[in-house]
């Protein structure tokens, strides 16, 4: 067993299953197992083990990785799987990436079948654990879990000890929604758009990466009575093109730009 | 249907096996779970949770349900961005709660994070019915056999019935000895088996009817008595047939009503469902 820096990446949305013409995420994260051929183990728990999911993750990563999956609702299926087997497969990868869908669900069936001390100590051993949506949600501490009904404030894992909002940039009223729930009393923590990447080296944030030219990324907290943003900067992993560009570079809080950033602009995904 | 079903309004069918997922062919138990409601045109929810809300049962379920003189609709806690109302109000206001098969793990943990477990106490107290299949059965009781980690074992239920619930009994072999052996060291409370295509009707915390939609198929109660396995067989009543299974002498009275009824069965297509049951 690896002992090596513990580390996460989360994704405000992105990589394989939304980015179909974009590597750039997958890429940068398959970079950090410094493996030659990963091996990468996918949990589309949050999904409810969606086929097409599961699909499109092996057509992204079985040319380069020992790609494989686990499905919780399919155990009965195939090999007589018992608990050990589970974890001993996760503790063997370099990677686990865990799809997006409904954390609520997924960490509640994660529970239920011990997944969750699982991937704790799979973080602890270095081995690298990402996703977008609800695969970034649940490292936390706390999450805007943004489906049906009034946003809600849900515990995650906790392995980062902050708060997470995803798709920042996707839903007109998520911004507002996640300043309300800091407001009130949600700790401080992370907001990043589709197509940006929190990457972190054990509970510190190291870098911000991003596949689109112009994605965001914030720290939100409160201070002085009253939420502030402030925007964090955004490394662009392609070739840089047309205008709009951010700095590469560090993640910094010194970076000052309290409030929303007039200038810019709100993509409706 | 028997008289003390006019009282006790608190309904639950746990069925073995069968039904729109497993036979397509036979609308059996589900015409039956029809029936169950006092509603003419019964509103009736499936939850696809237990499967992981897979498209397939979602759609075999419209496919049985619609047009069945009901308002099928279904719930996915896996896409509730779909919803237009909140959860609470869409299930206390259903005839029929409808629980597909699968992981009985997962659908316990997911139904726990979402506070449905409570929801669904609360429907049935109020006089909806609550129906299920496999894992969708055993989940009322207090416990079952389930396979969601792979080889079979005992887990718990949300206890709504007494007792303990084994599905498949003869469509998976290796289900069953685990549940006698539960049984008898006391891992599960003493309970039923249930054969592929058999339904029990629960009407308050009671046994109240055995069904079938497979000539057949079984069901058995079982109980571990001073450390000892005492079984007995129950013999389901076969759905859709004319006749009772063990036929008494009929008079021409019973024979002219029972074959007006098959005509008008036949006229008005298997679709509908008898107003008169």
């Amino acid at each position: 067993m690896r002992t090596r820096t513990p580390q996460i990446v989360a994704l405000g949305g992105g990589g394989f299953s939304m980015e179909k013409d974009s590597t750039l995420l997958d890429d940068y994260i398959l970079a950090l197992t410094k493996a030659r051929r990963p091996r990468v183990c996918f949990l589309p728990t949050a999904s409810g083990d969606a086929d097409h999911y599961v699909v499109r993750f092996y057509r992204r990563f079985s040319a380069l990785c020992e790609a494989s999956h686990i499905s919780m609702f399919r155990r009965d299926q195939g090999g007589r799987g018992v608990e050990d087997d589970l974890a001993s497969h996760l503790l063997a990868q370099d990677l686990i990436y865990v799809g997006g869908g409904n954390v609520v669900s997924m960490l509640g069936v994660w529970r239920a079948h011990g997944l969750d001390r699982v991937l704790r100590e799979a973080w602890q051993h270095g081995i690298v654990l990402c996703g977008p949506s609800a695969g970034s949600l649940c490292w936390f501490a706390e999450a805007l879990s943004a489906f049906h009904g009034p946003p809600r404030r849900v515990g995650g894992l906790g392995l980062l000890p902050y708060s997470n909002c995803v798709h920042y940039d996707a839903e007109p009223a998520r911004r507002a929604e996640y300043h309300a729930l800091v407001g009130d009393g949600m700790r401080a923590g992370y907001a990043a758009d589709d197509g940006v990447a929190l990457h972190f080296k054990g509970t510190k944030l190291d870098r911000v990466v991003s596949s689109r030219e112009r994605g965001g990324a914030f720290h939100v907290r409160r201070s002085g009575g009253r939420v502030r943003e402030t925007a964090l900067e955004v490394s662009y992993l392609g070739k840089r093109g047309g205008p709009g560009k951010r700095g590469g570079g560090r993640a910094s809080d010194t970076v000052k730009q309290p409030g929303l950033p007039a200038a810019r602009a709100v993509a409706l995904a | 249907m028997s008289a003390s079903l006019e009282g006790d309004r608190r309904l639950i069918l746990a069925m073995g096996g069968g039904g729109f997922t497993m036979e397509p062919a036979n609308p059996l138990l589900d015409d039956y779970v029809l029936t169950l409601a006092q509603a003419k045109e019964p509103r009736v929810l499936f939850l696809p949770t237990a499967s992981g809300d897979t498209t397939t049962q979602i759609n075999a379920f419209y496919a049985r349900f619609g047009g069945r003189g009901c308002v099928p609709t279904h719930v996915s806690l896996f896409r509730l961005g779909d919803l237009e109302r909140p959860l609470a109000e869409i299930v206390l206001e259903q005839d029929i709660v409808y629980v597909g098969g699968g992981s009985m793990r997962n659908l316990l943990a997911i139904w726990s994070a979402h506070g449905l477990d409570e929801l669904l106490t609360r429907a049935w107290r109020r006089g909806t019915v609550l129906a299920g299949i496999s894992a969708g059965a055993m989940c009322w009781f207090e416990g079952g056999v389930t396979c969601s980690s792979g080889a079979p074992e005992p887990i718990a239920g949300l206890g709504l019935l007494k007792g303990s619930l084994t599905v498949h009994a003869d469509g998976e072999p290796e289900r069953l000895p685990v549940w006698l052996k539960s049984v008898r060291v006391g891992a599960l409370p003493g309970g039923w088996s249930a054969d592929d295509g058999v339904g029990l009707l629960f009407c308050g915390r009671n046994l109240e009817r055995v069904v079938s939609s497979r000539p057949g198929a079984g069901a058995g109660r079982v109980d571990a008595i001073a450390g000892e396995l005492v079984r007995h067989r129950l013999e389901p009543e076969l759905l859709g047939s004319e006749e009772p299974v063990i036929q008494p002498l009929l008079d021409d009275d019973v024979r002219e009503l029972r074959q007006v009824q098959r005509l008008r069965r036949e006229m008005t297509g298997e679709a509908q469902r008898f107003d008169d049951a």
